[in-house]
């Protein structure tokens, strides 16, 4: 038993000490530096006054822009999180079925994977290619969306005009329901098929339940993943901030742990339905 | 799903059952290749083509003076495009080594091994890999200058070795991989680097290659380490000279070109690595050896 203690620590030691000098350290540096008012000058580094709550007061009563961010990311979130999953999941069946260039398929589904992060998708955005030009200004998608209350028809027309940006997030999770639907027990299928179950039943009955796991990870994975997406409203609510004047980077410290604590609620309220949903 | 179909059981169906697939996946698929193919034929499109509006998909006129201005040219402080370049493959080559080698160490730990601390480690890093990220670059910054490792390799290399994505998908896949196969190696007298080497490591082939490739993608994509932590501009990256194409003033016109061409550059090793990995991400992950 003490032996294995010891190498336990000794594989995971150059992973703890990387993690907790640059990444865990200074994350509670910031969350120590959100009580307080922080002046960062060329020579002497930071000047740091405490104010207790003073920053969290300023982000729910004072500053407006960052709740309408959150309400906005919040409805985007919800709706994109189902999408990218549900969109995943079909894709990764049906690439484990027996077709022909197969290959090319999860190639062309997996490749968006190495462009959403980075300057590349800048560029892309900013040159308009992740929109499809006039999806939205289409006749009828106009006319659905002018008959329906703003609260429906805001997230539509959201959806709309960033599909494609929204198909591209689902490249990891294809790939994480793939290997899963790949380590199945092929017997399963044979007897529920000589049992006489159709593709449907077999669907639900037995693939389903076995990817239960997978499809939390995913969701978790798709959530994190549209959350530290580099364009979202959010972080860059938070860059603007960490640099001016006024606010200064406690501010930013605490605008970005309310973010984490909104992240994990979602988390808890997306894990809980999906344990729930698939559990009996 | 209808993977037994090629049990042949029902063989008149299998033949039937192709076409739905086809009918849904190659316009999913085409719609998702579009916009990489605007990369490539946007960095070869002439100046008056780039700013034509309607924009054209296609080139009209196709010209390499977009890589030529991209390559003749030279930073303010006259450093060569190659130097940006050198520099990027060789950060990136030496994140994405030592990213492999201590996460799958240290998933291997945290999920076949007992010890006291794993259960918290395991959490703080999935706190880690929710928190955003622009967020800790000042007191990052604090650190770096503390360690005094401002303006060298060090501090493009260091703060990106420990992902915490990389550990959660190589636990996660770890998690899969039934106790009973280490436990049976362990009677049989293999020690822990032994397992680790010969058992481990070949299992998780595909998990190392999905993390090759998403460490590859932050190291090379990353701006924020030369912007923040690197002064001296002979040691900055390709993406960061990448950014300033665009941004600086003055320049905006003609660097619209060499920033097409430059976002070319940036993405053909992704696509590469991307290429060489995929047959490992995609593969079978078989049957771990136990039924």
């Amino acid at each position: 038993m003490k032996r294995k203690n010891i190498y336990g620590y000794i594989f995971a030691a150059p992973w703890i000490i990387g993690f907790f000098i640059f990444t865990a350290y200074p994350i509670f540096y910031s969350l120590y530096l959100s009580f307080n008012k922080v002046k960062i000058t060329a020579d002497s580094g930071i000047i740091t006054q405490f104010v207790k709550f003073d920053n969290y007061k300023y982000a729910f009563f004072t500053d407006v822009s960052f709740l309408n961010a959150l309400v906005t990311f919040f409805i985007q979130l919800i709706l994109s999180v189902p999408i990218i999953v549900v969109f995943a999941l079909i894709i990764s069946l049906l690439l484990n079925s027996k077709i022909k260039f197969k290959g090319i398929f999860r190639t062309i589904f997996f490749l968006p994977v190495v462009i959403t992060s980075g300057p590349v998708i800048n560029e892309l955005v900013s040159q308009g290619a992740t929109k499809i030009p006039g999806m939205a200004d289409l006749v009828d998608i106009n006319n659905l969306t002018k008959s329906l209350p703003l609260i429906i028809s805001q997230p539509l027309n959201y959806i709309f005009s960033n599909i494609i940006s929204i198909l591209w997030f689902s490249g990891i999770q294809i790939l994480i329901f793939l290997s899963g639907l790949q380590k199945m027990d092929v017997n399963a299928y044979e007897a529920a098929k000589i049992d006489g179950a159709t593709m449907w039943e077999i669907f639900w009955k037995i693939t389903l339940p076995s990817i239960k796991p997978l499809i939390v990870v995913n969701i978790i994975y798709t959530v994190i993943l549209l959350s530290n997406f580099e364009l979202n409203p959010i972080s860059s609510i938070i860059k603007i901030n960490m640099f001016k004047l006024e606010t200064g980077f406690g501010y930013a410290a605490a605008l970005a742990w309310l973010y984490l604590i909104f992240i994990l609620i979602i988390l808890g309220v997306y894990a809980l339905f999906a344990l729930r949903g698939t559990s009996d | 799903m209808a993977s037994f179909s090629g049990t042949k059981i029902n063989p008149a169906k299998f033949d039937k059952s192709q076409l739905p697939f086809y009918i849904i996946l190659i316009p999913l698929a085409i719609f998702m290749i579009l916009p990489i193919i605007f990369i490539f034929s946007h960095a070869f499109k002439p100046l008056d083509e780039l700013f034509a509006f309607p924009p054209t998909f296609f080139p009209q006129k196709p010209t390499l003076q977009n890589f030529r201005n991209l390559f003749s040219a030279t930073s303010e402080s006259g450093i060569p495009v190659t130097r940006y370049l050198f520099n990027s493959i060789f950060v990136t080559s030496t994140i994405m080594i030592i990213t492999i080698f201590i996460s799958t160490a240290a998933a291997f730990a945290l999920s076949k091994m007992k010890f006291k601390l794993k259960n918290i480690i395991f959490e703080i890093n999935t706190l880690a890999l929710m928190f955003v990220s622009t967020a800790v670059t000042i007191p990052r910054y604090l650190l770096i200058s503390k360690l005094h490792i401002i303006d060298t390799y060090f501090a493009h290399i260091l703060p990106l070795m420990a992902m915490p994505v990389g550990l959660f998908l190589i636990k996660q896949f770890l998690d899969q991989i039934p106790d009973s196969l280490i436990e049976a190696a362990k009677i049989d007298g293999a020690s822990s680097f032994y397992i680790y080497r010969k058992i481990i490591l070949p299992l998780i082939k595909p998990a190392i290659a999905t993390v090759a490739i998403l460490s590859f993608q932050i190291a090379w994509n990353n701006i924020e380490t030369s912007n923040l932590y690197v002064n001296n501009e002979s040691l900055r990256t390709f993406a960061f000279y990448m950014s300033t194409l665009t941004s600086n003033v003055g320049n905006t016109v003609a660097g619209q070109g060499m920033a097409a061409a430059a976002t070319l550059i940036m993405f053909i090793p992704n696509l590469v690595i991307f290429i060489i990995l995929q047959s490992n991400v995609m593969n079978t992950m078989a049957y771990s050896g136990i039924k």
